[in-house]
């Protein structure tokens, strides 16, 4: 053993191998092998009378992706994602950067408790408590008369296409219960890297006779940056590939982790649902290295 | 001295917070609301029968329970020896493909759930793989590897590495070296990170209903429950079970890691 | 890239050998196998877990010592995956899914001779075109109903006499539009009820049979289901999930099961059902064996259970369906007497039953497939 470790130490590269090894094997095999298993189903197709797949290596399945319902199925997404990404940013940055930069002591315990509550409860349970605040006969419903706003509430459901006959019946009611949802996974990183600002830095910046606002776009910000860029690859990827949400809380337009469970599921169509995944798969490739290039990965 | 907090910032920050909480508030009502089947508002009359009923009169919680949890027992171990490995290895060498590597090790968490299940499962749909519990603990390996190991590589890191080559040095071995030098430097992102890996395997559905067949896990119990309820707020008991469960290693884990981190920040 | 999905049809076809052909029918039964696994609509199976009084489980459990495992399916497609999946030994399908599991070759001719209770079934059923092939039966029917129209009884003081209520724009009795405020089912099967709305609405159009649609006769139906999309707030997929929708977001019509109309009245909601004057789609369900079925005798226990008068009043009551034993509509406390009437024992014939469209038709020679339909309303409901 003792020999094993000198050894180790005497030829580090080695030692990395032994290390990376368990690892690499796991990911490569089953991870990377079931991707490519993914990416073969995604070549044959499904004979439609039968029902049955063909395992014969075919273009049709994602000439079929180009069908007008399939190519809105994926804009929708695309178009959601991009919201909620954007909100829970906005909505995210006061939260972090105050629990960063100003909260102490019990202040500070109660702002992580806040977080990582949400974070830890049931998601599903928390998908139905949204359900339940935004029904026609809901929370956010019996609020509104008892105000005397039911007005507000019908004018901005009459908003065409995001709108709808019920909050959970709309984009709106998707949209809101997403940002909730995944709001934590945006509040972390931003969190860690505002931790990760020294106070030096403001107090220089403040001493060289910068304004709060000034030190806030030129020094605080640009250092946080790389934790928005790295909570938003979660905010986009788990928007992306949900079919729980806007199931529960949406208006039967699917959305293509929808696509992808319905496909798979109850179709049976598989290589279809194997297509709709690559998309998802594409996209957040493309994503993911615009991201790398903003420096998110080291604020993940 | 740190100045105070503006007006607008505080404002933004406490409705931020109250948007986190609020939804919880009312999980937790309508565990004692008297209504059985569907949720109105406001909730007829309040009860805490449900608590009793979920405890004596509800066998079938118990399996899907027991199947979570070990489902997130082994996932979370599995998973702290390989994102261990992983990290220790990527952060101090440098080697050809080293970039490859670390976009290879977060991708199962940057790609969608989805694709990690539907990837899963036409794999065992072409090789004739069916589905078991270990199906699914592939699945949640594959992703709470991920949590662990950007933890770990995180604390790695942040330590130096001379202390493991002095360690060396004076002859320990590499077990004495791991146990007494390595491990204490990363207990807390080890707890950190496996704890967050067992919650995120403990709450899992959106792989799990890829990877399960006709296994059912607390969340597909509860999903199952939420969508043909036979008593509704037994769900609601169930999630806050859940919750005052792992409140106390949150609350646990965040004492703990912020001794350890109390860095000189002016 | 290539080699690998050759060593892979190679695999799938060397595997295809091994999987034995098409199992025989049963000659004769052996003890059970302590298990059964039943795909079912939901409310088809019940154990007492809804209510206690609805149970036509446990007795059979402790009879015969096999466990029952139900996995509910929300629709026909859904049971045909799950079927095509495997692992399940018995299936209660609707007519649009029993001939394509026929087709499929997933389930096997059932020997009713081992069925004691087979000689009770309603002889309308027995050899009905969804549940027997060339003389052979593949299974053994279940319940039949028809799709009834549910509405909320303050709203409509009076039951809507025609499915225009859901179809087309207008305001209803309570002087608001119906926009919004009606559902449709989310399976592509849906079709057929504007079919049927058709039948009488636009009688030029010539349709004889809401499952057979020649091109211009389907682009009708297909246009009306397309501007019924500005109507429908949701589509409705799941009983439990349309149940909510008529409590909480304010529906007031759709096209529904009687099952539901129960559990809204149970509930003591203001929902009644009707049959409009243009007729209405409707299922009757076979309870078919899985080719490879793991526990066969368990299967054939519970087919002969399943059509005990007992277990067929009370599924018939507990579900709002008509039993496929005549016998079961008398004596039973839970259905009642009068419940066979009720749920429509009489309106056989004005049912048009629940079937797969396919592209070779008897009415119009040549039709449009039901692969095209579920594609297409895919897309109706994403507009």
């Amino acid at each position: 053993m003792s020999k094993l470790s000198t050894l180790f130490f005497r030829k580090p590269g080695l030692f990395t191998a032994a290390l990376l090894a368990p690892p690499i094997f796991w990911l490569v095999i089953v991870y990377l092998g079931s991707l490519a298993a993914l990416l073969l189903q995604s070549f044959y197709a499904l004979d439609d009378f039968s029902g049955v797949v063909l395992h014969e290596f075919t273009l049709a399945t994602y000439a079929h992706l180009f069908d007008e319902a399939n190519r809105d199925i994926i804009l929708r997404t695309l178009i959601m994602a991009a919201a909620v990404t954007i909100a829970s940013a906005i909505i995210a940055f006061p939260i972090a950067y105050y629990a960063a930069q100003f909260a102490k002591g019990k202040m500070k315990a109660l702002f992580y408790i806040a977080v990582m509550m949400p974070l830890w409860s049931s998601y599903l349970v928390k998908i139905y408590a949204w359900k339940l605040i935004l029904a026609k006969e809901g929370i956010i419903s019996w609020i509104a008369t008892s105000l005397h706003c039911q007005w507000l509430i019908d004018a901005i459901l009459a908003i065409p296409s995001i709108g709808g006959s019920s909050l959970s019946f709309s984009y709106i009611g998707t949209f809101l219960v997403f940002v909730y949802i995944w709001l934590p996974y945006m509040i972390l990183p931003i969190q860690s890297s505002l931790e990760r600002v020294p106070f030096t830095f403001i107090e220089a910046s403040a001493d060289l006779g910068a304004t709060p606002r000034q030190t806030f776009r030129n020094v605080i910000f640009p250092l946080a940056f790389p934790g928005v860029v790295a909570g938003s690859i979660f905010t986009f990827s788990l928007t992306l590939g949900d079919y729980i949400v806007p199931q529960i809380v949406g208006n039967s337009r699917l959305m293509i982790g929808q696509a992808v469970y319905t496909f798979q599921g109850t179709s049976g169509d598989i290589p279809l649902a194997a297509a709709f995944t690559v998309v998802a798969m594409v996209i957040m490739g493309i994503y993911l290295m615009i991201a790398k290039r903003l420096g998110a990965f080291d604020a993940l | 001295m740190r100045s105070e907090a503006k007006w607008p910032l505080k404002v933004a920050a406490a409705s931020g917070v109250l948007f986190l909480l609020l939804p919880l508030a009312l999980i937790i009502l309508y565990a004692f609301s008297t209504e059985e089947k569907s949720f109105q508002f406001p909730p007829p009359g309040l009860t805490t029968r449900w608590f009793a009923t979920a405890w004596f009169d509800r066998p079938d919680i118990w399996p899907p329970l027991y199947l979570s949890l070990k489902v997130a027992l082994i996932s979370t171990l599995l998973a702290i020896i390989l994102g261990t490995c992983a990290a220790a290895a990527l952060s101090r060498a440098k080697f050809f493909g080293r970039n490859a590597l670390s976009l290879l090790f977060i991708l199962p968490i940057a790609l969608p759930g989805i694709i990690t299940g539907m990837a899963l499962r036409s794999a065992f749909d072409i090789m004739f793989i069916s589905f078991s519990t270990w199906t699914i603990i592939l699945g949640h390996t594959t992703f709470c590897m991920v949590v662990v190991y950007n933890n770990v590589l995180a604390r790695f890191r942040r330590n130096s590495a001379e202390m493991v080559e002095a360690s060396m040095d004076l002859g320990a071995t590499g077990v004495q070296t791991f146990r007494y030098i390595v491990l204490p430097q990363i207990a807390t992102a080890l707890l950190a990170g496996g704890m967050l890996a067992f919650a995120l395997s403990f709450d899992e559905v959106i792989v799990t209903t890829f990877t399960a067949g006709q296994q059912t896990t607390l969340p597909i119990w509860i999903y199952g429950e939420l969508r043909h309820p036979t008593i509704r707020p037994i769900t609601n008991v169930v999630a806050i079970f859940v919750i005052a469960v792992t409140l106390v290693p949150i609350l646990f884990a965040y004492y703990f890691t912020r001794e350890s981190e109390q860095t000189p920040r002016a | 890239m290539k080699s690998i999905q050759t060593a892979i049809i190679a695999l799938l076809a060397s595997a295809s050998f091994v999987a034995p052909a098409m199992a025989d029918m049963v000659k004769a039964l052996g003890a059970g196998e302590g298990q059964l696994d039943i795909v079912a609509w939901p409310g088809y199976v019940e154990s007492g877990a809804s209510d206690k009084a609805y149970d036509w489980v446990t007795d059979f459990e402790k009879a015969t010592s096999c466990k029952v495992n139900v996995k509910t399916a929300a629709s026909s497609d859904e049971m045909v995956t799950l079927m095509n999946q495997g692992g399940f030994d018995l299936v209660t399908a609707s007519g649009d899914a029993s001939l394509r599991l026929v087709a499929g070759k997933k389930v096997q001719p059932i020997n009713v001779d081992l069925i004691p209770n087979w000689k009770d079934v309603d002889p309308r059923l027995q050899a009905a075109p969804w549940n027997t092939v060339d003389g052979v039966h593949y299974g053994t029917p279940y319940q039949w109903g028809p799709n009834v129209l549910a509405y909320n009884t303050t709203v409509f003081k009076e039951a809507p006499k025609s499915w225009s209520v859901v179809f087309e724009e207008q305001n209803l009795p309570d002087g608001k539009s119906n926009k919004g405020r009606v559902q449709a089912y989310y399976g592509a099967i849906a079709i057929a009820d504007a079919a049927v709305y058709l039948m009488t609405k636009k009688p030029e159009l010539g349709i004889k049979n809401p499952y057979e649609l020649n091109k211009d006769q389907y682009a009708a139906a297909l246009a009306l289901v397309t501007g019924q999309r500005a109507l429908v707030g949701r589509y409705w997929g799941d009983a439990a999930v349309q149940v909510d929708d008529f409590k909480n977001e304010g529906v007031v019509a759709s096209s529904s099961w009687p099952y539901q109309v129960n559990l809204l009245q149970a509930d003591k909601k203001p929902v009644a059902s009707t049959i409009p004057a243009e007729g209405a789609t409707g299922w009757s369900d076979t309870t078919m064996m899985h080719v490879n079925a793991a526990h066969p005798n368990c299967a054939y226990m519970w087919m002969n259970h399943s059509l005990e008068a007992k277990v067929q009043g009370d599924v018939a009551a507990w579900f709002g369906s008509v039993p496929a034993v005549p016998a079961a509509c008398k004596g039973n406390a839970l259905l009642t007497d009068t419940g066979c009437d009720t749920n429509g024992f009489a309106n056989f014939d004005k049912i048009y039953f629940w079937r797969t469209p396919i592209g070779k038709c008897e009415a119009e020679g040549s039709c449009v497939p039901y692969s095209q339909w579920s594609k297409d309303y895919v897309a109706v409901q994403g507009k």
